[in-house]
C-alpha cells in the first residue's frame, strides 16, 4: 500500500499541490520570429502551382486533381519576397544571395521560365514544370546582386535586378521581351535570356501586360515595348516596339510612383495622386476622357476621388485604391458591387462594410488592390484577403466554383501581406501568425 | 399576488323562502356560491414561468423568464435570432479539460510572449471566419443583388437553427495573465465560449482557461432590465415587465 500512489478523490490542497510542481512548457518565447509561407490555389493541370501530386499523384488509386478550391500551402526553401502569376504559370522570386534566386513552374512552351533542362534528355527542355524549379540566369556578380520583383505576362515573363537591369525571357514575337523580333523563331526550349540595361534612370518596378511590357524608373518615367494594335505601350502609333522606348503624352514630367496592367489596358499612378490611363478602352475603361476604343497615348483621367494611392488594371475591369483605404471600380464585368452592375465608366466605390468595416472595427482600410484578367483582390491592413469576380476553375479560392458579385474573405491561416492575381490561380505571401 | 383583493363575487336572484314567515317564495339577490372564497380557493395556485436562453450554472447574467401569457412570446423572441452580449474573463498560462479554471490541470505553459497586437490579431482572424459562416448559414443566394445589399448593411443573419456563430468579438483588457473579451454571438453556448477562450490560448501558442462567464446583453434585455436577487418581489416584477413590454413589442413587429 505504501508502494502504490494517492487512492480516492483529491482535496482541493492536494490539486494544488500538484498543480505548482506541474512542469511548464514553453512553445514560444519572446523573441519568436513569425515564418513566411506561400499559398497557392487554383487550377493545377497547368502545374501552375507548384505542387507536383496535384498532376501526377503519387500513389497510383489516387486521382489527379483539376482544381485547388481552397488556399494550399507550398513549401520553399527560402522566403518569397516577390510573386508573379502568368497565363498558366507563375515566378516566385527571393532576395536571397545565393545564386538561385528565381524559381518557376507552369507552362514552359515558349520558355517563359527559361530552359528547365530534362532529366531524360539533356538536349531537350522540359516542356511542363510540376515543381518550383530554379531559373539560372546569367549574372555578372551572382552572389551580390538581388532579385527585386517579377512579372510575368501571356508568354513571357521580366526579372527585375538590383544592379544589372532587367532580365526578360519567352515569347518575343512582337518584340515584348525588349529584343527585335526574329522570323521564325522558335521560343521553345529556347536557352535566350535578354538583358536590358539602357534606361534613363534605374529601373524600380516592372510590368506585364498580355503582349507588352513596361518599365517605370526612379526618375519617374515609364519605358514600353511589344505589341501595340490597341495602343497599349502608348507611344502614338499602333506598331509593334522592340526597344524599350519612353512614354510622353500627358506623363511627360511626371513622377510616375505606380504602373499596373495585365491585360491589353494601363494604368499609371502619379505621386499626387493623378490616373493616367491608355490602351485597350472597349470596356469603358478610358470612356471618361475618349469615345474611341483604343488610346495610344497616354491620358490624365479626371476622377474626383481623392488622392489615388495605388491602382490595379484586369482584363475589363479596374480598380483603385485611395489614401483614405476606400476602394473604386469601374469598366465592364462582374465589378464588385452585386449582379446590377455590370459596366461603368466612372468610378464607382465598394462600400467599406464589405471589408470587415463596422462600429466594432472602424478602422478596417484597404491597403493594396491587385488584378488578375477577370477577378479583383484587395488586402486590408488587418492583413484580410478579400476577393471577388469571375471563378474561373477555381481561382478565387473561396471554395464554391459560383461567380462571387461582392467582396467575400479568403480564410487564410496567417496575415497575408501580398497576393499575385492570373488568370486561373492566384499565389499569396503570408506571415504565420 | 393572493392577496391583492379580488374582483366581487358574482350576484344572482334566487327565490328562497322569505325571511318573515310568509308561504311563497320571495327573490333576493344572494352572492353566487361558487364564487366564495373557501369554495373556490386562491386564485392563483401556480404560474407558469418558462425561461428564455439558457445559462449554464458557472455562468452569470441576465437570464428572461416568461410568465404566464408571456410563454408564447418566448417563442417569437426566439425566431427573432438576436444576438446575445458576454463578458468573458480569461488566465493565460493553464489548460484544463472543462476549459475553465475549476477543472482539471492538463498543461500549464508560459505566456510571456503574448502583447495586445497579437491578441488583437488572433481576434480579428476569429471575427473574420465567424462573419464568412454568418454569410454562408443565412442561406440566402449570394447571386442576387439583394444578398449584396443586405451584405453592405449588415443585416444578413442566419435566421434559423445554425451552428453558434460570433459576430463581433473585442478585446477590454488585457493584464497579464488575465484578459477579458466582449463577445456577441448567436445560438451558442456558454461552454463553447469557454472553447474559444481555451482556443484562443493554443493560437497564441500558449494556453488559457475561462475564469468568467457573464451575459450583458440578451437580445432586447440589458443589465439594466435585470433584477437582482433582493429584487424579486410583486412590485418590482410588475414594473420590469411594465417597462419592457414596448420594447419587446417593437422588437418583435420589427423582425417578424
Amino acid at each position: 500500500r505504501a508502494l502504490s500512489g494517492r487512492a480516492g478523490p483529491r482535496s482541493v490542497r492536494q490539486l494544488q499541490e500538484a498543480e505548482a510542481v506541474a512542469p511548464r512548457f514553453q512553445y514560444a518565447g519572446k523573441a519568436t520570429k513569425r515564418k513566411d509561407r506561400v499559398f497557392v490555389w487554383g487550377f493545377c493541370f497547368s502545374g501552375a502551382l507548384g505542387i507536383s501530386s496535384f498532376v501526377r499523384p503519387d500513389a497510383g488509386w489516387k486521382k489527379p486533381r483539376r482544381v485547388q478550391p481552397t488556399p494550399y500551402r507550398l513549401e520553399t526553401l527560402e522566403k518569397i519576397s516577390s510573386a508573379a502569376c502568368g497565363y498558366g504559370f507563375t515566378l516566385l522570386s527571393s532576395k536571397t544571395t545565393d545564386i538561385t534566386k528565381v524559381w518557376g513552374m507552369g507552362l514552359n512552351k515558349d520558355s517563359q521560365l527559361g530552359f528547365q533542362r530534362s532529366r531524360k534528355d539533356r538536349t531537350k527542355g522540359y516542356e511542363y514544370v510540376l515543381e518550383p524549379s530554379p531559373i539560372p540566369l546569367p549574372l555578372e556578380k551572382p552572389q551580390q546582386t538581388r532579385v527585386l520583383q517579377v512579372s510575368c505576362g501571356r508568354a513571357h515573363s521580366l526579372i527585375l535586378t538590383d544592379s544589372e537591369g532587367v532580365f526578360t525571357m519567352g515569347n518575343n514575337s512582337y518584340g515584348q521581351c525588349g529584343r527585335k523580333v526574329v522570323e521564325d523563331e522558335t521560343y521553345s526550349e529556347s536557352l535566350l535570356i535578354h538583358q536590358l540595361n539602357e534606361f534613363d534612370s534605374r529601373v524600380v518596378q516592372v510590368v506585364c501586360g498580355q503582349d507588352h511590357s513596361l518599365f517605370r524608373t526612379k526618375k519617374g518615367a515609364v519605358y514600353a515595348c511589344g505589341w501595340g494594335a490597341d495602343g497599349q505601350t502608348g507611344l502614338g502609333h499602333y506598331n509593334i516596339t522592340s526597344e524599350p522606348t519612353k512614354l510622353r503624352g500627358d506623363i511627360d514630367g511626371v513622377n510616375i510612383i505606380q504602373v499596373s496592367s495585365y491585360g491589353d489596358c494601363c494604368l499609371a499612378v502619379s505621386d499626387e495622386g493623378d490616373v493616367f490611363g491608355w490602351g485597350n478602352s472597349e470596356y469603358l475603361q478610358l470612356a471618361c476622357v475618349t469615345e474611341t476604343t483604343q488610346v495610344n497615348v497616354p491620358r490624365h483621367l479626371p476622377f474626383k476621388i481623392g488622392k489615388v494611392k495605388e491602382a490595379a488594371c484586369g482584363g475589363t475591369g479596374n480598380v483603385v485604391v485611395t489614401e483614405e483605404g476606400n476602394v473604386f471600380v469601374w469598366g465592364y464585368g462582374i465589378l464588385g458591387k452585386g449582379p446590377n452592375l455590370t459596366e461603368t465608366a466612372v468610378p464607382e466605390m465598394i462600400p467599406p462594410s464589405l471589408f470587415g468595416q463596422s462600429d466594432f472595427n472602424p478602422d478596417v482600410r484597404v491597403v493594396h488592390v491587385r488584378c488578375g484578367l477577370s477577378q479583383f483582390a484587395a488586402l486590408t491592413n488587418r492583413g484580410e484577403l478579400f476577393v471577388w469576380g469571375k471563378n474561373i476553375r477555381g481561382c478565387l479560392g473561396i471554395g464554391r466554383m459560383e461567380d462571387q458579385y461582392f467582396p467575400w474573405r479568403v480564410t487564410v491561416p496567417g496575415e497575408v501581406v501580398d497576393v499575385a492575381c492570373g488568370v486561373d490561380h492566384m499565389v499569396s505571401l503570408v506571415k504565420s501568425f | 399576488l393572493n392577496a391583492i383583493a379580488e374582483r366581487a363575487p358574482r350576484q344572482h336572484i334566487r327565490f328562497l323562502p322569505s325571511p318573515d314567515g310568509d308561504p311563497g317564495l320571495v327573490a333576493t339577490k344572494v352572492p353566487v356560491l361558487a364564487d366564495h372564497p373557501l369554495v373556490k380557493g386562491p386564485r392563483f395556485r401556480q404560474l407558469k414561468i418558462g425561461p428564455g436562453h439558457r445559462l449554464d450554472t458557472k455562468s452569470s447574467g441576465v437570464f428572461v423568464l416568461g410568465i404566464g401569457h408571456g410563454n408564447k412570446l418566448l417563442t417569437d423572441l426566439y425566431n427573432c435570432h438576436l444576438t446575445k452580449v458576454y463578458t468573458v474573463g480569461g488566465l493565460f498560462g493553464k489548460a484544463t479539460d472543462d476549459f475553465s479554471d475549476t477543472g482539471r490541470l492538463v498543461e500549464k505553459t508560459t505566456f510571456d510572449h503574448i502583447t495586445r497586437e497579437k491578441l488583437e490579431r488572433i481576434i480579428a482572424v476569429i471575427q473574420g471566419s465567424n462573419h464568412k459562416a454568418l454569410l454562408m448559414y443565412s442561406n440566402i443566394d449570394m447571386k442576387t443583388q439583394e444578398a449584396y445589399e443586405l451584405a453592405v448593411k449588415g443585416l444578413i443573419r442566419p435566421m434559423e437553427k445554425s451552428p453558434p456563430l460570433i459576430t463581433a468579438i473585442r478585446c477590454l483588457q488585457l493584464a497579464l495573465p488575465e484578459f477579458q473579451l466582449e463577445i456577441h454571438c448567436l445560438h451558442e453556448t456558454q461552454q463553447y465560449l469557454r472553447k474559444i477562450v481555451h482556443e484562443i490560448g493554443l493560437e497564441l501558442k500558449s494556453s488559457a482557461v475561462c475564469t468568467q462567464v457573464r451575459r450583458i446583453r440578451d437580445g432586447v434585455f440589458t443589465l439594466d432590465d435585470a433584477l437582482l436577487r433582493t429584487q424579486w418581489n410583486l412590485q418590482t416584477i410588475q414594473k420590469a415587465i411594465w417597462d419592457c413590454q414596448l420594447k419587446v413589442k417593437t422588437e418583435l413587429e420589427k423582425t417578424l
